[in-house]
């Protein structure tokens, strides 16, 4: 990939690398369903340029794909009048647009101050292991889970924290690890 | 306008100025690295820190607009140590390699750190990597390494703002962010060199140009682009009688701080001469003479054919030549000689365009592959139309005895052997040239002449505008310019004397010349800015007053931010 330190100039590749931070590709053209569409065009008509929209798009984007792949990040630019770059600069800024597939479940987490002080690492650590040794951000093998480490959940009064997708679950800890576990379908 | 106190000296400042504008033009030193006069304001790098009366925090001098009496203060202790601090955190991340660094020495990291860092480095901890980003291709011209990045997204807002093409982005979020394109898209627009001058550090460099020489070795001479009738204000960066790069010298009326890549690119082209001897061809035989001998002959056979008929000498001048050199062209040919036809042909090449802001529209286009055709009108040289001798020829009706041609590459169409085969019917082919083509194998005498580099000046530009450009290199022994060629052919019947520099041609001119009159050899408004001046060094223009019109430059910096403001940004 890279140049590297003695590679003669003529020997480069000539197009920079996509390297790690580039994006994935689903391996299809995307646009939006009628509804997502409708929630669009109803967006445009709440920011005084097309740009300001770009965060609550790439939303839509990922409630209705479950990720932003480069096909997404492409027709999200396209729709917005940006550039491509531009689009995936803002996605890699954020951490909470996926920029792999996820699975059903995604679990997220919170390993700040509060939650870290009442074991969520450990709970986080077991978690990973009990779901086939996932390593943080890989997806179990049946497609199910997720699971990633967060920063504050905002739900420090109920340490250790998780969120899974969009709902909040207070106090999981080792011992109710597995019952919190198996409530996920 | 507002009247601002920047360390005890008042100036007065447009009022769509910003502190550090300000701060410049009472002459005060404000390090920084993201403000660039022609791109947008966003207080990326935080080194230009100054303490302002009245408001409690330190602030970031260019992203706060200017306010009538207001009272800066650039170099106080808390705003010194400010900046002090801001440079230790951007060599927090920076390796400290400059001996193995192409930016080294114009690099304004390297300076700023010198200026305003400390002595010594506190840090121990290894420098942030970036596989995968490092030296490597970021565009056909460009050579990214991520590891000396800065952050400072000038080449971002060159993409999106001044080229329009927005190729790059902040990929990645605070310690981890880096520039780079989007799946593996080239950096790749009429301008991208320009991404990597106003890059501060040696992240962003050209390809043509890294590791080839320091650039505190090089010379630099004010010269002219000759890739285009724009006429894009340039620095020949020379050593050793080696072309090694050009770059752009700034000129708001022109071409701004910029320069396409076509152009920038052909700089080594002008090195060296494919002959350096004047060439007499007669039988098939080809033999390297004296100038006595070549230009003798050229006088002989013009002298014969005019006796004769006057029309039976036609004489191509170029859209290439100087001015001067046209307008000697012009007297000795029709003046002198009493030849009837001296004309030359706008050779028509791809548009290239430059974005100033200065001119109607936003862009600057030219559409004619050669830098002087205006300047060869005004010389007498006429502009070739419909019927012209040259179509005539080509069609047949018109077989000249003696064809001068002033310059081999007068038109693309040279390459073309058809061409030739039709310029060839003339009984006597005179050219003048300095790269081997089709043309110069088949003249009969071939007279070497200078590159550009070799040369001096002046060329009238798309604008109108006399811009001249001076001598950079010598050319190589033996070999003339187009200039020296024809005094010392003009002597031959008495009329110029070989003695003459440009600058006395262009004084015996310009009172004839449309356009000339009045104007001033030694004159700023001929010479353009200095060479130190260009986009590298470009945001120290204020500073360093290096340019003849720092005001000037600040004030259009502050109108284009306020028509920006007035337009809506998007």
């Amino acid at each position: 990939m890279s140049g590297g330190a003695n590679t003669p100039v003529e020997n480069l590749p000539g197009l920079p690398p996509v390297g790690e931070h580039g994006a994935l590709s689903c391996g299809k053209e995307l646009s939006f369903p009628p509804a997502a569409e409708a929630r669009f065009q109803k967006l445009l008509t709440r920011y005084p340029t097309k740009q300001a929209a770009l965060l609550p798009t790439l939303w839509i984007a990922q409630g209705e794909w479950g990720w932003i792949s480069r096909e997404a990040v492409d027709y999200v630019a396209t729709r917005l009048g940006l550039s491509s770059a531009f689009v995936w600069g803002v996605v890699t800024f954020y951490t909470m647009y996926n920029r792999a597939p996820v699975g059903r479940h995604l679990i997220q987490f919170c390993t700040s101050i509060s939650c870290h002080l009442n074991g969520a690492e450990e709970v986080f650590h077991a978690c990973r292991k009990k779901l086939g040794d996932l390593k943080p951000g890989q997806t179990s093998a049946d497609g199910k889970f997720t699971v990633i480490e967060v920063e504050c959940l905002a739900q420090c009064d109920k340490a250790p924290a998780v969120m899974v997708n969009g709902d909040d679950h207070a106090r999981i800890t080792l011992d109710n690890l597995d019952a919190f576990l198996s409530e996920l379908k | 306008m507002a009247k601002v106190t920047v360390d005890g000296r008042t100036v007065e400042v447009p009022g769509t100025a910003n502190v550090l504008e300000a701060c410049r033009a009472a002459g005060v030193d404000v390090p920084h690295f993201c403000y660039h006069p022609r791109l947008s304001i966003v207080g990326q790098c935080r080194m230009c820190m100054v303490e302002i009366e009245g408001v409690p925090k330190i602030q970031a001098s260019c992203t706060v607009p200017v306010r009538d009496g207001m009272v800066v203060l650039a170099s106080s202790e808390k705003a010194l140590s400010a900046r002090n601090a801001t440079m230790e955190f951007l060599l927090i991340n920076h390796p400290l390699d400059c001996p193995i660094c192409d930016q080294a020495g114009e690099c304004k990291l390297q300076d700023n750190a010198v200026a305003a860092g400390l002595p010594v480095s506190r840090t121990v901890e290894p420098r942030r990597q970036f596989p995968g980003y490092d030296r490597t291709d970021i565009g056909p011209h460009v050579i990214a390494d991520m590891t000396r990045c800065i952050q400072c997204t000038r080449c971002i807002r060159f993409c999106n703002e001044i080229s329009g093409t927005g190729e790059l982005s902040l990929i990645e979020r605070g310690g981890h962010a880096f520039v780079w394109t989007h799946e593996g898209k080239a950096l790749d627009n009429e301008w991208s060199a320009c991404a990597a001058d106003v890059c501060p550090v040696g992240a962003l460099t050209t390809k043509e140009f890294r590791f080839r020489k320091r650039v505190w070795w090089l010379d630099k001479a004010k010269s002219v682009c000759d890739g285009c009738e724009i006429g894009c204000n340039i620095s020949i960066e020379h050593r050793d009688r080696t072309v090694y790069r050009f770059l752009p010298r700034v000129n708001l009326a022109v071409n701004d701080f910029w320069m396409c890549d076509y152009g920038r690119f052909r700089a080594e082209e002008l090195n060296g001469n494919d002959f350096t001897r004047p060439i007499l061809r007669a039988g098939g035989k080809a033999r390297e003479t004296h100038w006595g001998e070549a230009l003798d002959a050229v006088k002989a056979a013009v002298d014969a054919a005019v006796a004769k008929d006057p029309a039976s000498v036609l004489v191509l001048g170029s859209a290439r030549l100087a001015t001067e050199e046209s307008w000697l062209l012009a007297q000795l040919f029709k003046g002198t000689v009493g030849a009837s036809q001296v004309e030359f042909h706008p050779d028509l090449g791809p548009e290239r365009k430059i974005k100033n802001p200065a001119v109607p529209g936003g862009w600057l286009v030219g559409r004619e592959a050669a830098p002087n055709s205006r300047g060869a009108e005004a010389a007498g040289v006429a502009r070739a139309g419909k019927g012209s001798a040259l179509a005539r020829l080509l069609d047949g009706s018109y077989t000249p005895e003696v064809l001068y041609v002033a310059d081999a590459e007068f038109t693309s169409r040279v390459s073309d052997p058809k061409f030739v085969e039709a310029l060839r019917r003339a009984k006597t082919l005179v050219v003048h040239g300095r790269r081997t083509n089709p043309l110069t194998e088949a003249a009969d005498v071939l007279l070497p002449v200078a590159s550009l580099a070799g040369k001096e000046g002046t060329f009238v530009n798309v604008l109108g505008l006399v811009q001249r450009f001076q001598l950079a290199i010598v050319p190589p022994p033996i070999v003339r310019t187009d200039l020296e060629v024809l005094l010392h052919l003009g002597k031959r019947w008495g009329v110029f004397d070989p003695q003459w520099t440009a600058r006395a041609v262009f004084e015996r001119m310009k009172g004839t010349v449309p356009g000339y009159a009045g104007l001033e050899w030694d004159s700023a408004a001929l010479a353009g800015s200095d060479p130190s001046a260009s986009p590298t060094s470009a945001y120290d223009v204020l500073l360093e007053r290096r340019l003849s019109n720092p005001a000037e430059i600040l004030a259009s910096a502050a109108e284009a931010r306020g028509a920006r403001a007035a337009g809506g940004e998007k």
